[in-house]
């Protein structure tokens, strides 16, 4: 069968994303907990909008009323010794 | 409006509401889990997922003992991987006042059966090469702790409860709880759920579920932030645990991720889930004085979560004055640990009126007055 990544960051198949909204979850929030997905070095910059759709398409509802999951500082990734540079070391 | 009957309400899908659930099902009662969002959105799912043996009181020991040996089972049990990895925490002492502290707990660990050593920083530099040993004066070392992943856990849980009949409503506050002679508990779509027996297992939201009902617990949530890096190839086997004032704790994830916080001082009262600017440069600065090539650790993400206090920092585990409704939170940062031998002495009591082992130190009518935790 065809295996289709969704996350690459996590390795996360669409098939394990559909699981997951067919067992229940109904928000990217949830989603993301669950599977991991965006949580790698992109945060979901390359899987969040398919995921938006597929729970979208899931659920029946338009990607618009679909609220993506919430933006976590740093952002990117930020080596931990860029943050006290000039501080302390 | 639809009516589900039960024989016993869990409000609270975290891991000691859940757990909770499974061993009442386990022995045959019909539970109905119900959640304000989804399972583990409170202070499970935001929780750093440690494992320790190591407090200083034989209750929460003797229950660390039994958890983790439930946590080193669950993937036989749940036939998926629930991430636990037994590497060990290291507890760090830079005076002589921590060092005494850590050997009169080992004392107590000891005699409950624990693995845990005192070590000198020769041994703590053999153990963890990368760790910079300047000012530390001993480490705390119990090879047997460890850590797994909260939402593996749960997920497994779930499956059970499921199986042996039980059901979850997720997505549906409490929005009030009546008791004209058994429980009918309101929720936000209308459902109204009775049930003879209840149990508040809502971590930072217990004390105002509470309040309606004439009860004013003793729990005071406040905010905790922790942050995670990339993954990274494996270097780091111990949970290391810094209790300098400005000390913090991590560790390597078996994915790879350090995942760490520090204890913030003052406290940050209140249900809050927002994030401070100070933490990210105080925690990068703190764990890489700490383990210095964690400099070039690339931080990923940065979060806050609730630990729901208890003024002498021990749970709250009990029956209350209402009767039929039972009490199981304010674990001080300590639920997801405890949680799966909680849940199994809960429902025992919750079923057969008494404990299965000494619970005084988690009794509601306790003296709260600060005392005997000395592990934070």
């Amino acid at each position: 069968m065809e295996r289709i990544v969704i996350c690459r960051c996590e390795d996360i198949t669409e098939d394990e994303v559909l699981a997951a909204i067919h067992n229940g979850a109904t928000t990217m929030e949830e989603l993301k907990r669950v599977l991991r997905v965006g949580m790698g070095p992109c945060q979901g910059r390359t899987c969040g909008p398919l995921i938006r759709s597929m729970l979208a398409r899931e659920l029946g509802e338009p990607v618009h009323a679909i609220r993506e999951w919430s933006r976590r500082p740093p952002l990117k990734p930020v080596p931990a010794g860029t943050f006290f540079r000039g501080e302390e070391s | 409006m639809s009516v589900l009957t039960c024989d016993v309400a869990v409000i609270g899908a975290g891991i000691i509401g859940t757990a909770t659930a499974r061993y009442l099902s386990a022995r045959g009662s019909d539970v109905v889990v119900i959640d304000r969002s989804y399972m583990g959105s409170g202070s499970t799912g935001r929780c750093i997922g440690g494992l320790r043996h190591q407090f200083s009181t034989a209750p929460s020991i003797r229950l660390m003992k039994e958890s983790i040996r439930i946590f080193s089972q669950m993937e036989d049990e749940f036939g998926h991987s629930v991430e636990f990895h037994q590497g060990g925490y290291l507890l760090l002492a830079h005076d002589n006042d921590m060092a005494d502290t850590f050997r009169a707990n080992i004392r107590i660990q000891r005699a409950e059966g624990v693995n845990v050593s005192l070590l000198d920083p020769v041994e703590i530099h053999s153990l963890v090469p990368e760790l910079n040993i300047h000012g530390v004066v001993a480490g705390a070392w119990c090879p047997d702790d460890g850590q797994a992943f909260p939402f593996a856990v749960l997920k497994g849980f779930r499956s059970l409860i499921e199986k042996a009949g039980g059901r979850f409503l997720l997505r549906n506050p409490v929005k009030e709880i009546r008791r004209p002679s058994h429980f009918e508990l309101i929720l936000a779509d209308g459902t109204r759920v009775e049930a003879p027996q209840v149990l508040l297992a809502a971590g930072p939201w217990t004390r105002e579920l509470a309040l309606p009902i004439g009860l004013d617990l003793p729990l005071a949530p406040e905010r905790h932030e922790a942050m995670i890096t990339e993954r990274m190839p494996r270097f780091l086997e111990p949970m290391l645990v810094d209790y300098r004032p400005d000390g913090c704790y991590f560790q390597q994830m078996l994915t790879g991720q350090v995942i760490g916080c520090y204890t913030p001082v003052p406290t940050v009262p209140g249900i809050r889930e927002d994030i401070s600017f100070e933490f990210l440069p105080q925690l990068a600065w703190r764990m890489t004085r700490l383990v210095p090539p964690l400099r070039n650790a690339a931080i990923l993400r940065h979060w806050a979560g609730c630990y729901t206090m208890t003024p002498d920092g021990n749970p709250i585990l009990d029956r209350t004055p209402v009767d039929g409704l039972f009490v199981a939170s304010g674990m001080c940062g300590h639920g997801f640990m405890f949680g799966p031998a909680m849940g199994r002495h809960m429902a025992d009591f919750i079923l057969d009126g008494e404990w299965g082992m000494d619970f005084s130190e988690f009794a509601l009518d306790r003296d709260f007055s600060p005392g005997a935790e000395t592990l934070k």
